[in-house]
């Protein structure tokens, strides 16, 4: 198929591996899913040592199957992925160990405290259910399946995410200070999760062109603060002062470009920060830790008639 | 020989069973599935699978989850804080409730 009938029928779920899609669409769809599956990866394992710190055991159950439930979308998504035949599973975790992978910004920064925790279970997360919710009608059909159970999922983790801001905002007063106090510094990296705006991304046109992504940057980012800015105001967080964010009528929002530090955003992007290097560099420990688990995998006989992939190129 | 027969009504959904047909090879399993689950239904596309192929396990060799209470699982559980400031969390739940739902009905017809 050429570009020109991609960008004609690109449409919800048009595409699958029986269709001969060229090359640009499967190295475009491969980047957007691939991020996104690094991403599941590098969420659940920032997260992972707050089961230790929960503060009751409702909250550990809870904590334990949210992160348990990502480290499962990213198994899906990794398929989605290596559908288009660009890469393997084995070739995207062996790019994320050694740092070559992308991942969201929101997950390269260190979480000390459970004050945190709403941070990425409510406001990160609040924001990928938003995104993920227009990809159930991206054009490559796999991604979209994909997105049929990460979204049936999500609900509890947004929920219970909320609940564990409303339980600390409505507790001490200490707590609620923590909690504004690390709402200050990670506001502004939420506000980032979408990307710079319309006129200064680079890869929107393509994506929305062919149909992998059904919204751009700032209609997403319009959508997420338009829920999320009434609720952290109903808990009593204040959004702090810069970066602005000002709402216009027609219910849009303008987000001061040069308020936000971009500069971080972009070395953070290709994995250059210290916190990059300690995420990346936990990842690859446990990928070693657990090397001869594949190894024994491996061994053994392909099951099934052994349909094959469609061919890397 | 048996294949089993899954169809998809539209571009972009699941292949569902649908049922099965007697053929002795895969071109004779596609026509006769055209015929027999193809005809009257909406249908985009059938897949035929020889039923030797196909693995399965049950609730005899398994319990596949469900009967220990993990309420803390469930968007439903969190009842102080509301779903309805966002659609796409509205949604979830809503599938949510619809297979609890359909799992209580499973286990009153058991």
């Amino acid at each position: 198929m050429d570009l020109e009938t991609v960008k004609e029928r690109a449409g919800p779920r048009q595409f699958s591996p029986e269709d001969d899609m060229p090359e640009e669409y499967r190295k475009a769809a491969t980047r957007m899913i691939q991020f996104h599956a690094n991403s599941e990866v590098m969420g659940g394992y920032l997260e992972k040592p707050f089961i230790r710190q929960a503060p009751s055991l409702d909250r550990k159950l809870a904590f334990s199957a949210k992160v348990q439930d990502e480290v499962g979308h990213a198994q899906l998504l990794y398929r989605a992925a290596e559908s288009l035949g660009i890469k393997t599973r084995e070739e995207m975790l062996n790019e994320l160990a050694t740092g070559k992978g992308k991942f969201l910004n929101c997950f390269h920064y260190p979480m000390e405290s459970w004050a945190e925790v709403p941070m990425i279970g409510f406001f990160v997360d609040g924001a990928a259910m938003r995104r993920q919710a227009t990809l159930k009608t991206t054009s490559w059909e796999p991604y979209a399946h994909a997105m049929d159970k990460v979204c049936f999922e999500e609900g509890f983790h947004v929920k219970h995410g909320e609940d564990i801001l409303r339980e600390l905002m409505t507790g001490s007063k200490a707590n609620q200070e923590r909690v504004q106090e690390v709402f200050d510094e990670w506001w502004p990296r939420i506000l980032q999760f979408f990307g710079p705006t319309d006129d200064k991304s680079t890869h929107n046109d393509f994506s929305q062109d062919v149909g992998l992504k059904t919204m751009s940057n700032d209609e997403l980012r319009n959508a997420f603060l338009n829920a999320y800015v009434p609720k952290a105001r109903k808990y009593g967080l204040e959004l702090p002062a810069t970066p602005r964010v000002t709402e216009n009528d027609d219910g849009t929002w303008e987000v001061v470009e040069e308020d936000l530090n971009w500069e971080e955003f972009f070395t953070i992007a290709k994995n250059d920060s210290e916190g990059s290097y300690e995420q990346i560099g936990s990842r690859r420990d446990r990928q070693e830790a657990v090397d001869w688990v594949r190894e024994a995998m491996s061994d053994r006989a392909p099951l099934g008639s052994g349909s094959s992939p469609q061919a890397a190129d | 020989m048996i294949w089993e027969v899954f169809r998809q009504e539209n571009a972009g959904d699941y292949h569902k069973h649908c049922g099965n047909v007697h053929a002795p090879d895969r071109e004779m399993a596609k026509l006769f599935a055209q015929i027999q689950h193809g005809r009257r239904m909406q249908t985009k596309s059938l897949w035929v699978v020889p039923q030797e192929e196909v693995g399965e396990v049950d609730t005899d060799d398994t319990s596949f989850g469900g009967t220990t209470d993990k309420a803390y699982r469930w968007a439903v559980t969190y009842t102080q804080v509301d779903e309805s400031f966002a659609e796409e969390i509205a949604e979830s739940q809503a599938e949510q409730e619809e297979q609890a739902k359909k799992k209580r009905e499973a286990e009153t017809n058991d």
